[in-house]
């Protein structure tokens, strides 16, 4: 068979070289700046990453009410999954996150997740001591609009690589699809808690804690 | 509206644009209502994609989740929580500038916006 019957089996990589990837070659020929993406999804990944961890915390104040403590332990499960998703597109790409935490966390692209009442995390730990300022209300402020800068972030990541880069497209808009769940859940609650009135999220809880139904749906890719 | 302020865009091709401006309201909102289209991504005050140069004037940028005072004394507002105290000029599309004003101070930024 004439090689011109496979346009697809040579291109500009030669043949063995491992220091190209045609993965990362046909989403620039595409118009993908692919040193930009890398750092918006580094920046998004430190993002994912350090609400899992304020999530931690801010899910332990709501004791007492039950709800709404399932509902963050399910995003607070679902954004650690958004981070196993985004790291392995991130290495796909050529790039790393950083050898060090802090660095990490320092460039997340959306701010920490603070306890209320804790000056922005400063503020000394006394064991048992009670955190006055954080009820449920304050709470769920602080998760709802940790989700909305989470939908501003994986909308531009969709609007970057629509197109152009199936891959990561796929994956911002399964990560964009549960930000947009999250937002919802947490709009329903804070009205009720903090107004006094009913803005339904058209959901119900789900299947088991942190199910992800749309970024965790491969558990061999992300257990 | 009580007090109001005339906040004067300066894009990068030179055009300018005005828009008048609540003393209790953050620019970029105004500037949305007014039609004008600029960047932002965090809208909390965080990510510095809103950035701007101030070229005149006086701003409160208190209600920003991450801004520092090396941030202020070099002139950069985050427009999406920063409110003005008088009339400004600025220019806009100013992220890679002040990420550059953070790095040579030693301070923290995203790298992707």
């Amino acid at each position: 068979m004439e090689a011109s019957d496979k346009p697809h089996a040579s291109g500009k990589v030669p043949a063995g070289d491992t220091t190209q990837r045609v993965g990362v070659e046909a989403i620039e020929a595409r118009g993908v700046d692919v040193e930009q993406l890398v750092e918006k999804l580094i920046d998004a990944a430190g993002a994912e990453f350090t609400t899992y961890y304020y999530y931690t915390i801010l899910r332990m104040y709501l004791a007492g009410e039950e709800d709404y403590k399932e509902i963050c332990e399910d995003a607070r499960l679902e954004d650690r999954a958004h981070f196993e998703l985004i790291t392995p597109r991130i290495y796909e790409l050529g790039g790393t996150i950083p050898y060090d935490i802090r660095t990490f966390a320092d460039r997340a692209g959306c701010p920490d997740a603070y306890l209320p009442g804790t000056q922005d995390g400063s503020k000394a730990h006394v064991r048992d001591e009670i955190v006055a300022d954080a009820t449920p209300a304050a709470i769920l402020e602080v998760l709802l609009e940790a989700e909305r800068c989470a939908i501003r972030t994986w909308s531009e990541v969709c609007d970057l690589t629509f197109g152009k880069d199936p891959r990561t497209y796929d994956m911002a808009a399964r990560i964009l699809n549960e930000e947009v769940e999250h937002e919802a859940w947490f709009i329903d609650l804070l009205s009720k808690e903090r107004d006094g009135v009913v803005r339904p999220s058209g959901h119900f809880r789900r299947g088991e804690p942190g199910d992800a139904p749309y970024s965790k749906n491969r558990g061999f890719y992300n257990p | 509206m009580g007090k109001t302020f005339t906040v004067a865009f300066e894009y990068p091709s030179g055009e300018t644009e005005e828009v008048v401006v609540g003393e209790d309201e953050y620019v970029l909102a105004a500037a949305r209502r007014a039609g004008l289209v600029l960047p932002s991504l965090c809208e909390q005050g965080w990510d510095l994609a809103c950035a701007v140069q101030v070229l005149e004037g006086e701003w409160d940028n208190g209600d920003a989740r991450r801004y520092y005072a090396e941030d202020e004394r070099a002139g950069f507002a985050l427009i999406c929580t920063a409110k003005p105290l008088s009339d400004m000029r600025v220019r806009t599309h100013q992220t890679a500038a002040m990420r550059s004003e953070r790095d040579a101070n030693g301070l923290p930024t995203p790298r992707g916006t």
